[in-house]
């Protein structure tokens, strides 16, 4: 391009349409207004302050790409299988846990804008050494089901197009990896992103679908318990599946990476908060959509039954359309997650330092994402349903979302991290609940298993 | 841009030398086993003369005095559930796992931090430190504590994994001091002590001995409190050359993050090339809001130069120049390159204008050193005539001057050939190697 307005050269002008950021630039009540601002010089006026954040917000968002971060292989599988399974009788559950996330990024965001670092650097210079060990091996464990998830999810994509997972699972492991470590991955991330886009079809097969709205209205306004053994394990997958320990890393380093402070952090938070709940609302639709088609038939078995529910919006078309979405999604994320975990740890233990620039000499590094990826599709093609390996690991993250929300809340109490951003005395109310009800659920599923054993 | 390449020099290695002479002693087993562990020390028995527990350490305080070791001022110690303060003076004896009083009883004290001082556990251990000799960023896994002279002063600082790993094992073993991976403390820059007032605490010497692109590496791997400490510490013209070789991104992250008028000033003092990348990559409102902090002159030739394509001549170009009008002396000439010698890089010739302001000859050096300093630049005036180009030219034409006139630069004049800028074939040479394909992670997902 030759043209001589410069200003034309980026997509960075303030008028980009992106949902969650453009809905209200004045000032976010009660949020801090000054005290960890910069000293030097003349304070610049809020309004300009302002208006720049909502620039780098209105392209990015990063609250919207870190909630939908929950939308990948293990989020379709576990809201189609609730949606298969118990109907529309999980739906109130997605407002209590959208709640909780809509809390727990809210914390993240603030810690990111307000501290400028990520949440496992807070960690280790906060807690004692084990806590944080015991944080970091949460976030391995955590991640490396996530990563399990997506390779099975990439498997699941094949096997739809009629390609056995032991030929596209090793196939797309070999291909990520060496787009990583050579270095062209940029452009396959674009690719991946817009295949991922087209489960936006959920939202309209959930209209098209004619579910019986009525009855979506009382399960999501009401709690339907339904005391069975899947119903606790499905529940725990979801909250697993929704509140992911990467969400929380991502949220906080996505902000504090743009260079976002305190100054910026009424609109960080809108993003936050309007992108977390559009997310959800995202996956409500999954689970309204299958509800529609399939309700009540039983566990959902494979990817084939998952693909019906868009069958409203594409037709006969559908299960390709599930199948490039899905596509997508676990692609994307089955790159990106190996290679956060393994940044987060070479940080933390401060073993690695030049990560960022010279990648290939980087062993400890290289050394930590390719395991994750070799192991993440190795266990992908273990014998067994697909579906249900997916669920699993939702429900691994979801025995281990307390601990990680335990450590963000700690931190987001403490006054000498956040300043006058603390939480005040009700959020702190409502947060400690929120990690409750997560950890008691998890607990649950624990006792529940334990006592199968023993049984 | 492609960040320029620096070639290696000599004096690191000489430091790296230094380091390792550093590291022998501090490897070598009598010293190492009179090393105190500060993970190791905490939690260890504070004990009275008659050998009676009074307490447990928690903590070590320092005092950054300036010099390379700082000493210890005292200790943190729990008696019950309270942190009380023991000044160093009544500390008879300390080993890896137990401190000895002077006196049989303990005079305990509220602890109050006085400045300059800092919490060796709580403020420096597990966060980030600059290694000046290594230029990188480290994280302080352990920090080690020896008696020089009649001080207890902070001689090391591990970085280690395996201490890591030792302080996650066994209490019992957590004392024993395992100096594998160990900098001496005199070639650590250590940040500030409370949040807040983060700053570093003595300017180091051998942080001036870095060269730009090293400030650079660092700047971009410190958190973002760090990242403003060090720059604090900077000379601000060190500092805006270090900006000019750091990757865009990050850039553009270290100037959002920046208070505004220190971001302008920063920009104001980087190369007008430079700074007019740096400014494309933000919004506009930012840019807007960044060229109205900066002295009118500087923001003026900075939004003329971003009226420019970044891919055209007026994008490369730098719009220092030293220009004389015709008539001028060669000793004036010279007089005026003098003044230049702190933009030696950038001035590679000297342009004569005539009253109008349009482009007579450009003159090298060479010819003005061997010239008659009583002579006139008219006498200079002749063949082979300026290399020009216009603003809008594209980097190939850019490219095709340069390759059929064999010169160093062109001179970029506009529609009534008056010069208005100068591309270097080194910023040509940035333009042609192709970024490299890296990949770039969120510095902060750690």
């Amino acid at each position: 391009m030759t043209a001589l307005d410069p200003f034309e050269r980026r997509p960075r002008a303030p008028n980009v349409a992106v949902p969650g950021a453009l809905g209200d630039a004045g000032p976010a009540p009660g949020a801090p207004d000054d005290g960890a601002g910069p000293t030097l010089g003349p304070p610049a006026p809020r309004r300009t302050r302002r208006r720049r954040a909502l620039v780098v917000l209105a392209v990015l968002g990063p609250g919207l790409i870190a909630a939908n971060a929950g939308n990948d292989a293990g989020g379709i599988a576990t809201y189609a299988s609730a949606g298969a399974q118990f109907g529309y009788r999980t739906l109130f559950l997605m407002v209590l846990v959208t709640v909780a996330l809509v809390v727990v990024q809210e914390m993240s965001a603030r810690l990111g804008a307000f501290t400028g670092e990520g949440l496992v650097s807070l960690i280790r210079e906060q807690f004692p050494l084990r806590a944080a060990a015991l944080a970091v091996v949460c976030l391995i464990v955590a991640n490396l089901g996530l990563v399990v998830s997506e390779f099975a999810g990439v498997g699941a994509a094949f096997e739809l197009f009629g390609v056995s997972r032991y030929l596209s699972v090793p196939i797309a492991a070999l291909v990520l990896w060496a787009m990583v470590v050579f270095g062209s991955y940029r452009y396959a991330e674009r690719m991946f992103l817009m295949l991922g886009l087209a489960f936006i079809a959920y939202p309209v097969a959930a209209i098209l679908g004619h579910p019986r709205w009525a009855a979506v209205g009382a399960q999501t306004a009401f709690p339907h318990f339904v005391a069975s053994e899947p119903f606790l394990i499905l529940a725990v997958a979801i909250v697993g599946t929704t509140i992911t320990p990467y969400m929380q890393l991502y949220q906080a380093a996505a902000v504090a990476d743009r260079g976002l402070g305190p100054e910026d952090y009424p609109l960080v938070r809108l993003d936050t908060i309007v992108g977390t709940i559009a997310a959800e609302i995202v996956s409500m639709a999954i689970i309204i959509a299958t509800a529609a088609v399939i309700g009540g038939t039983g566990a959902l078995g494979s990817a084939e039954d998952a693909a019906k529910a868009l069958e409203p919006v594409v037709g006969s078309a559908a299960k390709a359309l599930f199948g490039i979405g899905l596509l997508g999604a676990s692609a994307l994320a089955a790159a990106v997650v190996p290679l956060s975990t393994a940044y987060a740890i070479s940080e933390a233990a401060g073993v690695e330092r030049s990560v960022s620039s010279k990648f290939t000499e980087a062993p400890v590094f290289l050394g930590l994402f390719t395991a994750q990826i070799v192991i993440g599709a190795a266990v992908a093609l273990a014998p067994g349903n697909l579906i249900k390996l997916l669920i699993n690991t939702q429900v691994l993250n979801g025995l281990i979302a307390p601990v990680i929300l335990g450590f963000i809340l700690v931190l987001a109490n403490r006054r000498e991290v956040l300043g006058d951003a603390v939480n005040g005395p009700r959020f702190r109310v409502v947060a400690t609940i929120c990690v409750a009800v997560v950890s008691l659920l998890a607990v649950a599923v624990v006792v529940q298993t334990v006592a199968s054993w023993i049984r | 841009m492609a960040r320029r390449p620096s070639l290696p020099t000599p004096a690191p290695l000489r430091h790296r030398a230094e380091r390792h002479a550093h590291r022998g002693l501090l490897t070598h087993r009598s010293v190492a086993d009179a090393l105190i562990s500060l993970a190791g020390i905490v939690g260890q028995p504070v004990r009275n003369q008659a050998g009676d527990e009074v307490g447990r350490v928690a903590d070590v305080v320092a005092r950054w005095d300036g010099g390379p070791y700082p000493p210890a001022t005292g200790l943190v110690v729990k008696v019950g559930r309270r942190p009380a303060f023991l000044p160093i003076a009544q500390v008879a004896t300390m080993k890896a796992d137990e401190v000895r009083l002077r006196s049989a009883r303990l005079d305990l004290r509220d602890f109050q931090r006085r400045p300059g001082e800092v919490v060796l556990g709580r403020d420096v251990l597990d966060r980030q430190l600059v290694d000046v000799d290594g230029v990188r960023v480290v994280r302080a896994s352990d920090l080690y504590l020896a008696r020089v002279g009649l001080a207890w002063r902070l001689v090391g600082v591990d970085v280690s994994f395996q201490s890591l790993l030792r302080r996650l094992g066994p209490a019992r073993r957590r004392h024993r001091a395992t100096p594998d991976r160990v900098l001496d403390w005199s070639a650590v820059q250590p940040f500030g002590s409370q949040p807040g007032e983060l700053r570093l605490s003595r300017s180091s010497q051998a942080l001036k001995r870095l060269r730009p692109s090293e400030v650079a590496d660092l700047l971009e791997e410190l958190g973002r409190d760090e990242r403003q400490a060090l720059l604090d510490a900077l000379d601000p013209g060190v500092a805006a050359d270090a900006l000019e070789e750091m990757q865009p991104e990050e850039l553009e992250q270290l100037l959002r993050e920046a208070p505004v008028a220190r971001a302008a000033a920063l920009v104001a003092a980087m190369e007008p090339d430079e700074a007019a990348d740096a400014l494309r990559d933000l919004g506009p409102e930012e840019r807007a809001e960044l060229l109205d902090a900066m002295p009118d002159e500087t923001a003026g030739d900075l939004a003329a130069l971003l009226t420019f394509s970044e891919e055209s001549a007026g994008g490369l170009m730098t719009t220092h120049l030293v220009t004389v009008p015709v008539g001028t002396s060669v000793q004036a000439v010279r007089d005026r390159l003098r003044e230049e010698t702190e933009h030696r890089a950038d001035v590679d010739r000297v342009l004569v204008i005539d009253d109008d302001g349009t482009l007579v000859d450009d003159l090298a050096l060479f010819d003005l050193f061997l010239a008659d300093p009583t002579a006139s630049v008219d006498d200079l005036v002749e063949p082979p005539w300026p290399v020009t180009v216009h603003a809008d030219a594209s980097l190939e034409e850019v490219v095709a001057r340069l390759v059929d006139s064999r010169a160093a630069s062109v001179v970029v004049v506009d529609a009534a050939d008056r010069p208005i800028g100068r591309i270097l074939a080194d910023d040509v040479v940035d333009a042609l190697v192709p970024e490299k394909a890296k990949l770039r992670f969120p510095r902060i997902l750690a």
